[in-house]
């Protein structure tokens, strides 16, 4: 039964409209942009919002500039816009290819970056309809009082799916939000709480308007875990980028925020072992994805070494 | 048989295809009739559990609401494929036996009231333990779910033939290795679909359907009404694969509404009810133990295959035994035994598929392979050695007619070097061979034949009547093109009836690969007979001999003298003036032992002939993440003569997506008696990017009674496809499959048991 429920529709034309329409839901709203995660959530009934804010029409969110060394990019920038934006590709290689690893050109083109930071986390026992969910018996994040996957454990597992936050992490990439408290800047690091109900440090009502990430040339690279070429999401996720021998990991796909992990001399193979087999050792999936967990556990390490020697091997 | 056809043979746009990929084609969720209202049905949130009492009033109360019911408003005929299996109410009042499970519905005048009224019913259930694993589920002290069946075994297949345990003991090699298989989901393009309507005491239908004439009859006994106030209609249908067989819960849950209401009823499953809720493949787990001679000549192969068949019993008998039967048309077994069980358990209704039976096909070629290796034989020339040639019988009596199995072997294995490749893979590359043969037509009592009427009417045009089923593959395009061929019409020029309980006959429908040998052939009698009236009147008009009539383009002409000729709308017209117009029937029923029976008796002529197919697949193995990619899959296939080798390369290019590449992605994943992938992201179809390079390869054996000599086209390849796969993989890493699909963690199992060996 998958109809989209009823809700109001608002379009705001500034972030600061946004603002003003979000104050007046009393904050039972969502803001809408390319929808490709929100409408979904809104049919499986796990979002059920009073009105949807849509932020598409804001223009000032929608440009990519460069500017006291940062390259300015709007939350409203497509995937596939930003992917086929010259400065990507020769700057931020690992981002290209985690963009370019991103669901399918379609979606692409549907979906923004900044929608795609802000995807809720996900879980095989959760991305289901209501009736799925009420003869399952609700879990801890919908009220339960223990997770489905991890039988009696009071924590929730699900996984922080965005293939591009983890690559945009390995690029010290800020971001700016902006709320009825007015606007702030935080590292995009920071803006995972790691926790199941809440993962994202946003106050009720902000906006993410923009993303930032220092103008300077990296190598890198993303590798990415699916069954599929195309429209899968990550089972694992591991982006590296590299300025000279230093290079910053960071793995997503697996648990509710990305991991990062620095390599002082990505050169040194003992290094790169030791790295991989911590995030490993790090990694805490369960089984709730369409592999096995063990195996999720194995492949981040693998793919952080191979994501490591193609930036080295290459020579981006 | 005359080969200088005009038109079959031919590659020819199918008749379907423009109406389709422009959008036009209607399918049963795109009708709309005045009044018609929206049906919802309310779900089993529980896997089993008894239920003490359902009250729909609740649900009436809600404005908008015209109907509402349950299955106290059915009189609990319960249906089943055979009369010995008939133990599916469809809407039940006594339990439920798995989640999804049809309660009961209501007709309201929109879609959200129809959702909201669902919430105003109320259902008391009283839980009751539930299993889920076959194997535990046949165990003495496990949840009883339908009190005629002990132990939970719904079908038991016993096939003995030889001496199966003498000739173990004389095999130089004997090898026994389990197989599993997760089940699949059928994926149809379009979720089920059904619209009833009824008035004067006649209810009328529209669904995807396999069998127009066995689903009104189903339904008849169901609702107790008359057969002939049972019609189901025309619709396009957006695919089956086996899975649109048998009546649905919804097509009894439609009629009702529709009976209550006094208004055409509309129910469209979602994606999700679609998977948990519409019958789904098996899970299989296949033991098989084999004995061959030194030269690689298999003696006897003895088999426990257990079929999780889900809650109900569906097409118990011949699931059960389909996966057997598929392969003992193909090789030479002098002593083979087969046990099969198909067993119960609180999951979703498990029924036929196209690609049915991957754990046992794919395990018993891949184990082939493996005795081939430790005898220091090719697999190839093992195939070869033991495959059925024309004229032989198979272990349960039927007897092979048209054969081109060993071509197909060599065209394949030509066209990919296999030989050479097979001996010495490169590391973690490897190339696999799967064979398998396939009935065209089964056993279904006096439903086995086909007739067509054929009338020619005034401008020259045809109108063909028939019975037959087309559910996406091609079937109505190709008997269109027989008729062309026959009458000299083109296609363009003929007009279909099909497939209409009111004015079509009796056929077996899109079901046991029946179209093409059974179908086609009745179509091809007709116009034969009509034909003959036509070159009767043309000869005498054009003075010349009737054997000199040729048809061709509309018009019959002397074959000596060309210029001599008449539109056949000018003879069209004369057999009305002589008050006899050009009008014929014709039949085709194949030879078929009727004697025979699934479970009594296993044995005589299943089909009025086989077709043959053998795959090739090359696969590459990633070392560090055991992610297999498939560069390139080779099909040869014959399937007679292809009536149009376009949409037979089609459908063999479709099951190699279907059966191939699915064998590394596509399986049912569950949580006890929940569903994890009921839907199109986690359940995973292969992709256009996941496409191998494809060669498809048409054997043409000429099948001396298929209609110009084919047979089905396609069907091998759903079945052999995934065992090329699991052949490669053991090529590439010399080990055996253990459960399918080959998913990237279930290959890297393999390869650290491999290195765990040396």
């Amino acid at each position: 039964m998958m109809v989209l429920p009823k809700f109001e529709y608002k379009k705001a034309r500034s972030v600061a409209e946004a603002v003003t329409l979000y104050k007046q839901q009393k904050g039972k709203a969502r803001y809408l942009a390319g929808g490709t995660d929100l409408i979904p959530l809104i049919k499986h009934k796990l979002s059920t919002p009073k009105a949807v804010i849509d932020l598409k029409g804001i223009g000032e969110m929608k440009t990519i500039d460069q500017r006291d060394g940062w390259l300015a990019v709007g939350a409203n920038v497509t995937l596939f816009d930003l992917k086929n934006d010259s400065v990507t590709g020769k700057y931020f290689p690992a981002l290209y290819e985690s963009l370019d690893a991103t669901s399918c050109e379609t979606l692409q083109m549907r979906g923004t970056i900044g929608g795609n930071i802000l995807q809720d986390t996900r879980c095989l026992e959760y991305n289901q309809s209501l009736e799925w969910r009420t003869a399952r018996g609700f879990c801890l994040r919908m009220g339960g009082s223990e997770c489905n996957v991890v039988k009696g454990a009071r924590t929730c597992f699900a996984n922080y799916c965005s293939d591009n936050a983890p690559a945009l992490i390995t690029l010290s990439a800020e971001v700016t939000l902006v709320g009825p408290e007015g606007e702030r800047r935080m590292k995009l690091g920071n803006l995972f709480t790691g926790d199941g109900i809440k993962p994202f440090a946003l106050e009720a009502g902000e906006i993410l308007t923009q993303i930032l990430i220092p103008m300077k040339k990296t190598k890198g690279a993303y590798e990415k875990l699916r069954v599929r070429d195309s429209i899968d999401y990550p089972l694992v996720g591991v982006a590296v980028s590299a300025a000279g021998a230093k290079a910053r990991v960071c793995v997503g796909g697996v648990g509710l925020a990305p991991q990062v992990y620095d390599l002082k001399n990505a050169g040194d193979a003992a290094a790169v072992k030791e790295a991989a087999d911590k995030a490993s050792a790090d990694a805490r999936p369960v089984a709730n994805g369409t592999l096995t967990p063990a195996y999720r556990k194995k492949m981040v390490g693998v793919l952080l070494k191979r994501a490591v020697k193609r930036v080295f091997a290459e020579g981006k | 048989m005359k080969d200088d056809l005009n038109i079959v043979g031919k590659r020819v746009v199918r008749s379907d295809s423009l109406a389709k990929v422009t959008g036009e084609a209607r399918y049963t969720a795109d009708l709309q009739f005045p009044n018609m209202l929206v049906a919802k049905v309310l779900r089993s949130p529980y896997p089993h559990a008894r239920i003490a009492g359902i009250d729909v009033s609740g649900a009436l109360k809600v404005p908008g609401v015209k109907a509402a019911i349950s299955g106290f408003d059915s009189y609990g005929v319960k249906w089943g494929v055979f009369r010995y299996t008939q133990d599916h109410a469809m809407l039940h009042t006594d339990k439920v036996r798995y989640i999804g499970e049809d309660i009961a519905a209501v007709a309201a005048v929109d879609e959200e009231t129809a959702i909201e009224a669902l919430s105003h019913i109320k259902v008391d259930y009283e839980p009751l333990p539930a299993v889920y694993d076959p194997i535990e589920s046949m165990e003495d002290g496990a949840p009883q779910i339908h009190d005629q069946y002990k132990n939970n075994i719904n079908v038991h297949i016993h096939i003995d033939v030889g001496e199966v345990d003498k000739a173990m003991e004389k095999a130089f090699l004997v090898r026994e290795d389990t197989f599993k298989a997760a089940g699949e989901a059928y994926a149809m393009m379009e979720p089920y679909a059904v619209v009833a309507s009824y008035k004067n005491g006649y209810l009328d239908l529209y669904m995807p359907n396999a069998g127009p004439h066995v689903r009104a009859k189903a339904l008849s006994n169901m609702l107790k009404l008359p057969l002939n106030r049972v019609r189901i209609r025309h619709i396009n249908s957006g695919g089956a694969f086996g899975g649109r067989s048998e009546v649905a819960p919804g097509d009894l849950v439609a009629s009702l509404l529709a009976i209550k209401s006094g208004r055409p009823v509309k129910l469209v499953l979602s994606r999700e009810e679609n998977a948990k809720s519409s019958r789904q493949v098996h899970d299989i787990i296949a033991t098989i133990k084999t004995g061959m001679k030194k030269d690689g000549t298999i003696l006897a192969k003895d088999y426990k295959v257990i079929y999780d068949g889900g809650a109900y019993s569906s097409t118990g008998p011949i699931a059960t035994s389909i996966p057997f039967y598929v392969y003992e048309e193909c090789y030479r077994f002098p002593n083979v035994r087969y046990n099969g069980y198909r067993v119960f358990t609180n999951k979703g209704i498990r029924g036929m598929y196209g690609c049915h039976g991957r754990a046992f096909l794919a395990g018993n070629e891949a184990q082939m392979d493996v005795m081939a290796k430790e005898l220091g034989l090719d697999p190839m020339d093992v195939r070869l050695k033991n495959g059925l040639r024309p004229g032989e019988v198979t272990a349960t009596k039927s007897k092979i007619t048209s054969c081109g199995l060993k071509e197909t072997i060599l065209a394949a294995a030509e066209k990919t070097n296999f030989k050479k490749r097979w001996a010495k893979p490169s590391k973690l590359k490897g190339v696999g061979m799967g064979c398998v043969a396939i009935m065209c037509g089964f056993p279904m009592g006096f439903r086995s034949g086909s007739s067509c009427y054929v009338k020619i009417n005034d401008d020259g045009q045809v109108t063909l009547v028939t019975g037959l089923v087309d559910n996406g593959q091609g079937n109505e395009s190709m008997v269109i093109q027989v008729a062309s061929e026959v009458l000299g019409v083109p296609m363009k020029d003929i007009n279909l009836v099909c497939a209409d309980t009111e004015v079509t006959n009796l056929d077996p429908g899109a079901y046991s690969q029946a179209a093409a040998f059974v179908g086609a052939n009745a179509v091809r009698v007709a116009c034969e007979n009509a034909r003959k009236q036509v070159v009767s009147i043309a000869a005498e008009k054009l003075g010349v001999k009737e054997a000199d009539i040729g048809l061709k383009d509309g018009s019959a002409y002397s074959m000596k003298d060309p210029d001599k000729k008449m539109p056949i709308s000018w003879v069209v017209r004369e057999a009305f003036f002589r008050g006899e117009p050009i009008v014929a029937t014709g039949s085709f029923f194949p030879n078929i032992d009727f004697e025979r029976e699934w479970v009594t008796r296993p044995w005589g002529q299943m089909a009025g002939t086989f077709s043959f197919g053998t795959s090739v697949a090359e696969i590459d193995i990633d070392a560090e993440t055991g992610r297999i990619t498939i560069p390139r899959f080779t099909s040869a296939h014959d399937c007679g003569r292809a009536i149009n080798p376009m949409a037979v390369e089609g459908q063999m290019e479709g099951s190699i997506q279907q059966a191939g590449v699915a064998a590394i992605t596509e399986g049912n994943l569950w949580d006890k008696g929940h569903l994890l992938n009921p839907d199109l992201l986690e359940y995973k179809v292969p992709l256009a990017c996941d496409m191998p390079d494809m060669d498809t390869i048409i054997i043409s054996s000429r099948d001396p009674a298929g209609p110009f000599g084919a047979k089905e086209g396609g069907l091998t390849v759903r079945m052999n496809a995934y065992s090329a796969v699991a052949c490669a993989l053991t090529n590439a890493t010399g080990e055996l499959f253990t459960e399918l699909p080959l998913t990237p963690d279930k290959v890297m199992k393999i390869l650290e048991r491999k290195k765990g060996v040396k």
